[in-house]
């Protein structure tokens, strides 16, 4: 009789790898209905939720290359990645990186970034919430202490680099034109995408390298004055008004 | 923290009534429409991120008596609970004060390992003292007791010496929490191991149960005139399991009772109707209100 401890462990490998479900079958009542054939209703139960919870995460991915496929390329992805938590929204980081080195995707260069940007939205959909700054919250200090500021993002926000249209790809699926695909150029010079959730669901905007050079320092929690240095001839004071506006940032407590 | 700000004005028991499972594709019609129903109940594990879900429960839960219901806790693990997932839980239960909170007598987790399903347990003494001390630590992180529900399940092991009946009045009596005794995985459960539905559910302790699941199922074909019942929610309760609510309630008494519906999730108007149907039955054992006289 063995552990439970030990069953449990058993239960798992054989839940993954039908295969080595031998050990936990000979511990399973059996009769006409076989041992096999009662664990792989669980095993079908737990490939299908996993599965349901990457399609929520996934879903232009999963239009672009059909259900068919989608469900094909989780199974072995999960396989490799085991879910280690219940909350399954934070299942699924590294499926762009799957994707990058999946053969059978490979005649769609783009879908890696596709996976990448609907991870981040999908982050963003599900990140904490917290107050906006906003420009007036900012009115009470003075010139010196305005450089020296650093600011929180919003829990939400996201920056993502990209290397094609992945972007555009994802605003015309998630719009659900898909006749537009056909006008889309892949070839492009990689760009930031930077993302954040506002009231009216998730907002992106492609970031030139300036502006990258402004908002990353920000990000990273640099004083206010230093990033805006960094962005050589744009009006960095205008990109930041931009970023207030938008709610990319947060108040302290 | 923004998950420890409590809801405004929160309704707060679960009534002896129908309620409703809630799912996203319906929380918008509920917003809009203000249905007629007595109370909600939703996974927990759906509203741990922040954003629009969770603001659209808080508007829900400013109306609606609400149950928070348990998948991934896993109470069943030899390895104890996952500490991030039961503080995700204590965060939400203080955030929305539920009426009830239930989970599994099941298990899902081993060696980090999420399995994504609520898997049966061996029905031993070994087994009951894990999920004692289990259940004893959520009740003790949440502070209030919580209910713990009985799985539907597919496969049971040899070297089981409990009935499920008896496991699950043991550890009610052992850590004073309370059971959710769904009669759709009953009968389930009892169709799949020949057991007596009727059985189980008079050795069930009238007063631990807290609440009933109603859902319905599908009978799977798997040839040569073997058929399995699987647990889907996916289709409206059967008859049968109708009868066995009626008994279930002549045991019990009129308890709060959850209508679920996971799988191809009808329109609201479809399960507002299940839950009017368990509604009617519910007025037939609701105890008449008697008004005392003071002599």
């Amino acid at each position: 009789m063995p552990a439970l401890r030990e069953l449990q462990r058993r239960f798992a490998r054989g839940m993954w790898s039908p295969s080595e479900s031998g050990t936990i079958e000979a511990w399973i009542e059996g009769d006409a209905i076989a041992e096999a054939d009662r664990l792989s209703i669980y095993r079908n139960t737990m490939t299908g939720v996993i599965t349901n919870a990457m399609r929520l995460t996934y879903p232009v991915v999963e239009r672009l290359v059909g259900a068919k496929f989608f469900a094909g390329a989780v199974g072995i992805f999960m396989a490799a990645n085991l879910p280690r938590s219940a909350y399954l929204n934070a299942y699924g980081a590294d499926f762009a990186a799957f994707l990058a080195g999946f053969t059978p995707a490979a005649s769609l260069p783009y879908l890696p970034d596709v996976a990448a940007l609907e991870w981040a939205v999908a982050g963003a959909a599900a990140a904490d919430d917290a107050p906006a700054l906003d420009a007036r919250d900012l009115a009470g200090f003075d010139p010196i202490a305005l450089e020296a500021l650093r600011l929180i993002p919003h829990p939400s926000l996201r920056l993502v680099r990209l290397t094609t249209p992945a972007d555009t790809i994802w605003r015309i699926l998630t719009a659900g034109d898909e006749a537009e695909l056909a006008g889309i150029t892949l070839a492009t010079e990689p760009f930031t995408v930077i993302l954040h959730r506002r009231t009216e669901g998730i907002a992106l905007r492609r970031l030139s390298e300036l502006e990258c050079a402004v908002t990353e320092p920000i990000l990273q929690g640099r004083p206010l004055g230093e990033a805006l240095m960094a962005g050589g001839g744009i009006d960095a004071v205008a990109l930041l008004a931009e970023h207030l506006a938008s709610g990319r940032f947060t108040r302290t407590a | 923290m923004a998950l420890l700000t409590p809801s405004g004005a929160a309704p707060g028991p679960i009534p002896a009534a129908a309620g409703i499972g809630l799912r996203f594709q319906h929380h918008r019609a509920v917003i809009e429409t203000r249905p007629d129903i007595a109370w909600f109940e939703v996974h927990i594990e759906n509203y741990m991120g922040g954003g629009k879900p969770l603001e659209q429960l808080e508007t829900i839960r400013r109306d609606y008596a609400l149950s928070l219901h348990g998948v991934g806790l896993s109470l069943g693990s030899a390895d104890g609970l996952d500490a991030d997932h039961l503080e995700r839980v204590r965060r939400l239960t203080l955030r929305f004060q539920p009426g009830l909170v239930s989970e599994h007598l099941s298990w899902s987790v081993s060696a980090g390992q999420y399995l994504a399903d609520l898997l049966p347990l061996p029905l031993t003494e070994e087994a009951l003292d894990v999920v004692c001390d289990n259940v004893e630590r959520v009740q003790e992180r949440l502070k209030r007791w919580i209910l713990v529900e009985n799985p539907s399940s597919y496969l049971r092991f040899r070297h089981s010496t409990i009935p499920e009946w008896e496991f699950l009045a043991a550890v009610a009596a052992r850590t004073g929490c309370g059971i959710l005794c769904d009669v759709n995985n009953i009968f389930v459960s009892a169709s799949n191991h020949g057991w007596d539905a009727s059985r189980y559910l008079a050795a069930l302790p009238a007063g631990a149960v807290g609440e009933i699941h109603l859902a319905g199922h599908s009978l799977r074909d798997l040839g040569q005139g073997r058929t399995i019942r699987i647990d889907d929610h996916g289709s409206p309760v059967i008859p049968a399991v109708w009868r066995l609510y009626r008994e279930a309630l002549a045991h019990f008494g009129a308890l709060p009772t959850l209508i679920e519906w996971d799988t191809d999730v009808p329109p609201l108007d479809t399960l507002t109707d299940e839950a009017q149907k368990a509604e009617a039955i519910l007025d037939a054992f609701r105890v008449p209100q008697v008004h005392a006289r003071a002599s």
